[in-house]
């Protein structure tokens, strides 16, 4: 495995890219006891669309996330959860719209895990009663988020901002899409995105690399094979759907998002760049260091749920922000405001530099965590990007890239407002 | 690895030096007993401190600084331990070796700390009563938001009701009507009280030696006049008449939560078999409960149990269609039979021991877990080393879990439904 060493975040990530095209990375943590490996697809509940041996096919939204509950079914009636338990390890999973993770930590018995991982990502076993069975545990889920107001208010609003990308679809489907899930449609969606090529697994622990390597050909063979090809059929401009959307709950007090839309970052140096240039933007802007944070939080606009950043899906990238508020029309109206007055006298030098320093150092803080590392160092992988590089990264931004940006984005017509107001 | 320093009468510094970390962590928290009188103010109280002082007089100023401490943060810290409840400051921050030459992120913060508790701006004798008033408006929304999540909302309504005779029964953080009434002179009357006579526990975990951080902190706790009143013990569960309770609500999904009562408690040579117990009846993907009542009877996607130790309550809950709660309600039960008559297999008792031993473990790799632990668990009255507790719990066999599982008494039920039913 290659070594790479990141001195200024005290970090070193072992890599290769197996002969089956599986890419493995280790971030040895030498004293650690916790050991954690991802084993992550490059696939997501937006990925419904795809090309696979020549033929397109068009799956129901939910499969990704069916496909996860179900990855957790082994031949003979073997219980996954079970033998990760035996060894005093955790197993789980999630589905995002664009990645689906399969992990487990443990302190003893890592090899015998990792090989479990490895084993059951790879073992597709659906049967018709089993797939039945799971649609009424993905209901009552399907159920705990139309109760949740988070969900609901942000569903929402990719329902209000985008016309035809499929974020405008909850990740877990609904109750018609996933009844039209299958066996068969989940053995195609297996078969196109759970190839190694599409595929990575990263562990973050005291390891050893080679192991690591090691077991992950054993367990998958050097064979390499062909992804499925996603397409992407939808067409965003950049304005909204609907620039508002109201919905009564359940709730205590109206809760909101709120979000500009963006042009998506694409992969790479310079999609990182722009990512972290948004982030900046994001906390210029609303964040609690602004004076639009001030201003709102003391005049009780917000309160302290209130946050925001800047988030990218494939295809897709929104600077967005929300909490409770009493008038969320009336916040809206004011990070437009801030937005038109940035844009017109910039950010001071000063500022801009503490920003940055803080941006750096709660990244590094952030390091701590094994679940944020081995999370970040997929997701930019996907992206084409090794994370433990953001260092230098925020040392070149320019404060007029953040200005330009606001100025691009901070735009009455790229902006949709979803609101949880309390029922009657 | 975990040294304890006596800075004053009743301050009691706690250092786990680790140098693996890429940040420093420290709590400062004051405890008392949990009432009724002094709950809302508690929760208040680190919000209004974390306001302003008067070298950085408003909300900007202070993440300016905390930006210029390469992005430091300080959070409110309110706690129920038991009987007590804490309250205070978390701070974490970045580990000095990756800072700019010359800078020291550690002393800055710890300076600023002492900023943020003992030089707050005074109106009248009080706190500022605006940020008083803004703080009140957000906890009470903070408070009435508990109805957001409808998991947690339905679990505080079974553990009030459960609870109506015990201090567990008070809301952690107030009641609506007691954070209205606070006004900024009494909120200030009572953080000086607590300075003066409630125990503090400063908690450390990063990479500075023990003396340092003593030496940090002494300047601060000097400036404090103490005459600590010690803490009550805490007390076992203080039982009520229980109930069967039905709360309508326009929701999708009902919640089914069942309180059972134990007298085992944390203190108790019982307390591993118990945790052993909770964990392969219903904590995590390979209890009786998530395995039987989730993927054999597909009755739920959420369920789950908590065992309270230092009060012995057990807890189970579940997110359910409203038609299956009489089902729900009997294979819980049904479950709970099978530990009692023993019907446990080997699997199911070494995994379960297996997932606490691994857990306790892990602590121990997280800045946060490690504070999170430590800094309670001296407080909480549990008497056992973590190594005790980790043998203890290899020890537990399937009798004592069983007999574990005998002494646990359903106490109450509550059940949240829909409005179309």
């Amino acid at each position: 495995m290659t070594k790479l060493e990141f001195p200024e975040v005290d970090e070193s990530l072992y890599r290769e890219v197996l002969e089956n095209g599986l890419t493995v990375c280790v971030v040895r943590r030498p004293g650690f006891t916790k050991k954690l490996a991802y084993f992550v697809t490059d696939y997501g509940s937006i990925h419904t669309d795809f090309l696979l041996d020549g033929q397109v096919y068009h799956a129901p939204a939910g499969v990704a996330h069916y496909l996860e509950h179900k990855m957790f079914d082994m031949p003979g009636g073997r219980d996954v959860s079970a033998e990760f338990a035996a060894w005093g390890a955790n197993t789980n999973a999630f589905t995002s719209y664009d990645m689906t993770a399969y992990y487990f930590s443990c302190t003893d018995h890592f090899p015998e895990c990792l090989r479990l991982l490895l084993e059951f990502v790879s073992t597709p076993c659906f049967t018709q009663e089993s797939v039945e069975k799971e649609r009424g545990i993905i209901d009552q889920e399907i159920g705990m988020n139309l109760d949740s107001p988070d969900s609901v208010v942000f569903d929402e609003l990719m329902k209000a901002m985008y016309s035809s990308h499929p974020i405008r679809v909850p990740i877990l489907g609904t109750g018609e899409t996933i009844r039209q899930i299958t066996p068969q449609v989940l053995n195609q969606c297996h078969r196109a995105f759970y190839t190694p090529q599409n595929m990575m697994l990263c562990v973050v622990g005291d390891v050893d690399p080679e192991e690591v390597a090691a077991i992950a050909r054993q367990m998958l063979g050097m064979e390499k094979r062909e992804a499925g090809r996603k397409l992407r059929p939808w067409q965003e401009d950049m304005g909204c759907l609907r620039q508002e959307t109201s919905r009564a709950m359940e709730v205590a007090m109206p809760m909101f998002q709120m979000a500009f839309k963006c042009e998506p970052v694409g992969r790479g140096d310079e999609a990182i760049r722009q990512e972290m240039v948004a982030d900046l933007a994001a906390e210029a802007l609303f964040g609690e260091s602004s004076e639009l944070y001030l201003k709102l939080y003391e005049e009780g606009l917000i309160d302290s749920s209130f946050g925001g950043g800047f988030e990218t899906i494939d295809g897709c990238a929104m600077l967005m922000c929300g909490g409770d508020s009493e008038d969320p029309r009336a916040v809206r109206e004011a990070v437009l405001a801030q937005g038109a007055r940035l844009a017109e006298e910039g950010l001071s030098e000063r500022r801009f530099q503490r920003m940055k320093r803080s941006a750096l150092g709660r990244r590094i803080r952030d390091l701590d965590s094994f679940d944020g590392t081995c999370f970040r160092v997929c997701a930019y992988h996907f992206s084409g990007f090794d994370y433990f590089r953001f260092p230098e990264v925020y040392r070149n931004i320019q404060k007029e890239e953040v200005q330009s940006f606001l100025r691009r984005v901070v735009q009455a017509e790229r902006c949709a407002l979803s609101i949880v107001r309390p029922l009657e | 690895m975990m040294q304890t320093i006596h800075l004053l009468p009743g301050v009691t510094l706690r250092v786990f030096r680790d140098t693996r970390f890429k940040q420093g962590c420290l709590s400062f928290q004051l405890a008392g007993p949990m009432n009724k009188a002094e709950s809302a103010m508690n929760a208040l109280l680190p919000s209004v401190l974390l306001r302003g002082t008067n070298r950085c007089p408003d909300l900007r100023s202070i993440t300016e600084r905390l930006d210029t401490l390469y992005g430091a943060g300080v959070s409110p810290l309110v706690r129920r331990i038991g009987d007590y409840q804490t309250c205070g400051l978390y701070c974490s921050f970045m580990d000095d070796r990756f800072a700019l030459p010359g800078d020291r992120v550690m002393g800055d913060m710890l300076a600023f700390l002492e900023e943020l508790l003992l030089d707050s701006p005074l109106e009248d004798g009080g706190f500022r009563g605006f940020f008083v008033e803004s703080e009140k408006k957000n906890l009470i929304s903070a408070i009435e938001s508990e109805l957001n999540d409808k998991r947690i909302y339905a679990m505080n309504k079974l553990l009030k009701t459960m609870c109506s005779a015990d201090t567990f029964g008070l809301p952690r953080l107030g009641s609506v009507e007691d954070v209205a009434a606070i006004d900024p002179a009494a909120l200030r009357r009572h953080y000086e009280t607590m300075l003066r006579i409630r125990p503090i526990e400063v908690f450390y975990v990063g990479s500075g030696e023990a003396a340092q951080v003593a030496d940090l902190l002494t300047p601060m706790v000097s400036k404090l006049e103490r005459q600590v009143l010690p803490l009550p013990e805490q007390t076992d569960f203080h039982s009520c008449p229980g109930r069967d309770e039905v709360e309508i609500m326009e929701v999708t999904q009902g919640k089914l939560c069942m309180g059972f009562v134990t007298p085992i408690t944390n203190q108790k040579k019982e307390f591993p078999a118990m945790q052993v117990l909770n964990t392969l009846f219903g904590a995590g993907m390979t209890s009786k409960l998530f395995q039987n009542v989730r993927e054999k009877l597909s009755l739920c996607y959420s369920i789950g149990s908590a065992y309270y130790g230092s009060k012995g309550i057990l807890v189970v809950s579940a997110g359910i269609d409203f038609d299956k709660e009489e089902k729900t309600r009997r294979e819980i039960l049904r479950q709970l039979e099978d530990c009692q008559a023993g019907r446990i297999t080997r699997e199911e008792l070494e995994a379960a021991k297996q997932a606490i031993i691994s857990a306790l473990r892990a602590t121990h790799d997280s800045p946060r877990a490690i504070e999170g632990y430590y800094a309670t668990a001296a407080l909480s009255g549990i008497r056992l080393t973590m190594p005790e507790y980790m043998a203890a719990v290899k020890d537990v066999t399937v009798e004592q879990a069983a007999e574990a599982a005998r002494s646990l008494e359903l106490h109450t039920t509550y059940f949240l439904k829909g409005a179309s039913q």
